[in-house]
């Protein structure tokens, strides 16, 4: 028996229950030195970006809301939007063709994706906008007939055309990636069930195989938005007026240039935080082992005796 | 007569790559029948069951289930492939029961039920859940309806995914290896669904290492190994004097 319930309070306060005493964890010298390091670091980084007048914060400050700028974000996130849901679907659709049974289609799905994957978005960017060297009239019609409408490939590769059609075919390229992992990542299991039902190929592929591979794609498609909100800057070179062309075109007349890259940078920064956050959320779901549960799940209250089969 | 509920197989073969599963294997299931089959694991016992619904190709021999070709047409010259649709029509009439269950874990027990009927014969959603309610009732699981598999035990499963099969209102039941993956004391509430199956009257096709299933319920039993039957017949006669040596081996085994 503890001797010290019986005492006065003093000795109570001072003697806890063993059975209640934290746990504390051990600190090595090196985590105080990390600390250490870190704090010192961090105070130089600050004094130095504080003090330095070539920063120029009165000019981040006054462009930091700039109208031009303001309207070059926006562009960017319909730059990002669009790309995405485009992306997305093209994606889908590729991804689709490359697991098919039919060898022609599986294999222009990957030419596509080899084409897409294996050169710099930036040069497949600029191509884009000079197609007009290539095919400087295209005809929309049916081949080796006369039947068609011509198109004038210079007034329609506008730059805003030649961004979403660059990014969006690139970006179709990974998400096809993406959206095929999270098809294999379904069990052969599954497919065997839908085909003993007799399921057809589509209800199969609607009702089986996305929802199921939504949980892997989820997340990773949310990785490739956060991305392509800064992979969006690259337009900047086909004259494109984004965020940091915006930056670009002020300090091309004022030459501070290095406050205009920190107002697009502190933008950038700004909208990735902000979508990491939703970003976070949806990993969070995806990863717990409980997501194998679909959100409209009830809490499994088994009332009911379980049933003796007859 | 109506030849629904039969299998008729002569000299099925199939390979995969250079090894060859199945030699020439025959079967005959007759409508209402319960037939076992049993051998060691790589026996191609599973193949053989896989092919009878289409989950493998057979590579050559004559396939005969519900009394038509099973998947393909047949010309003078040769056998033909159908077209996917009229695949999964005789598919339809062709219930299969996974080892794994094999539920879909993304909807509930009912909905699982429901997908066959609604999704592939296009029933009336009402409908196919009271028929789904009256299935659930009958494999033992009233009111489960609204659980998620993954809120099942393996034998409540097992149950959900017999009455799945069932829903599509099959002439054929396929089992493949249903009890293997339970816990030893869920296995009797599954194969209490499967005898109550058979007293029905359903054709069905077991391939198990439940000796004391195929004992009491199955009408006929195959012994297979390496791919062909060693000994087939009556089921309590080849359990109990077995003739073959391979299976006097294999029943010394697992008894």
């Amino acid at each position: 028996m503890l001797q010290t319930t019986g005492h006065g309070s003093e000795r109570k306060t001072s003697v806890t229950d063993p059975a209640l005493k934290p746990r504390l964890r051990r600190r090595g010298a090196f985590e105080y030195l990390a600390w250490a390091l870190c704090v010192l670091l961090g105070a130089g980084v600050l004094y130095s970006v504080s003090t330095n007048p070539n920063f120029q914060w009165g000019v981040v400050a006054k462009y930091f809301t700039e109208q031009t700028i303001l309207n070059g974000l926006m562009l960017t996130i319909f730059l990002t939007v669009a790309t995405m849901l485009l992306g997305t679907l093209l994606g889908l659709v590729l991804a689709i063709m490359r697991s098919s049974r039919i060898k022609p289609v599986a294999l222009t799905a990957g030419v596509y994706l080899t084409l897409f994957r294996g050169t710099p978005v930036l040069v497949q960017l600029i191509f884009w906008f000079n197609i007009a060297a290539l095919y400087p009239n295209l005809t929309l019609g049916i081949p080796f007939t006369d039947i068609g409408v011509p198109v004038d490939i210079n007034t329609l590769m506008s730059p805003i055309t030649a961004a979403l059609v660059g990014l969006t075919l690139n970006e179709a390229a990974y998400m096809a990636e993406i959206i095929r992992g999270g098809f294999s990542a379904v069990g052969k299991g599954q497919i065997e069930a839908a085909d003993s039902l007799g399921m057809g190929s589509w209800t199969k592929l609607r009702k089986v195989i996305i929802p199921q591979a939504m949980p892997s794609i989820i997340p990773a498609t949310g990785n490739q938005f956060i991305g392509m909100f800064k992979e969006t800057s690259l337009v900047s070179v086909l004259g494109v007026a984004e965020l940091l062309q915006s930056a670009q075109l002020i300090y091309a007349r004022t030459y501070e240039t290095i406050p205009l890259l920190i107002v697009a940078s502190l933008w950038y920064l700004v909208m990735t935080l902000v979508l990491s956050y939703p970003q976070s959320l949806l990993e969070k779901r995806y990863s717990r082992s409980t997501s194998r549960l679909p959100r409209k799940a009830k809490k499994a209250v088994l009332t009911e005796p379980e049933g003796i089969a007859r | 007569m109506s030849a629904d509920g039969t299998i008729h197989a002569r000299g099925i073969r199939k390979s995969f790559g250079p090894k060859t599963v199945l030699h020439e294997v025959d079967l005959d299931v007759a409508c209402g029948e319960v037939c076992c089959i049993i051998g060691p694991s790589g026996s191609g016992k599973s193949t053989l069951l896989r092919c009878l619904n289409g989950l493998e190709e057979v590579d050559a021999g004559v396939l005969k289930v519900n009394g038509e070709d099973f998947g393909y047409y047949e010309t003078p010259t040769a056998y033909h492939a159908l077209g996917r649709k009229r695949l999964a029509q005789q598919r339809t009439r062709i219930g299969m029961v996974f080892q794994q269950f094999n539920l879909f874990p993304n909807m509930t027990a009912q909905e699982n039920i429901m997908a066959g009927p609604v999704l592939v014969k296009g029933a009336e959603k009402r409908h196919a859940a009271e028929e789904a309610e009256r299935l659930l009732a009958s494999v033992g699981l009233r009111g489960f309806g609204h659980c998620y598999p993954a809120q099942l035990s393996g034998g409540q499963q097992q149950r959900v995914a017999i009455a799945r099969s069932l829903a599509m209102d099959p002439q054929i039941m396929l089992f493949d290896e249903p009890t293997s993956a339970l816990d030893p004391e869920k296995v009797g509430e599954v194969l209490a669904v499967m005898k109550d199956l058979a007293k029905k009257g359903m054709t069905m096709v077991v391939v198990t290492h439940e000796m004391g299933f195929a004992r009491e319920v199955s009408d006929s039993l195959l012994f297979m190994d390496e791919g062909i039957v060693v000994e087939r017949g009556d089921a309590r006669e080849i359990l109990a004097n077995p003739k073959e040596a391979r299976t006097q081996a294999f029943l010394e085994r697992v008894l």
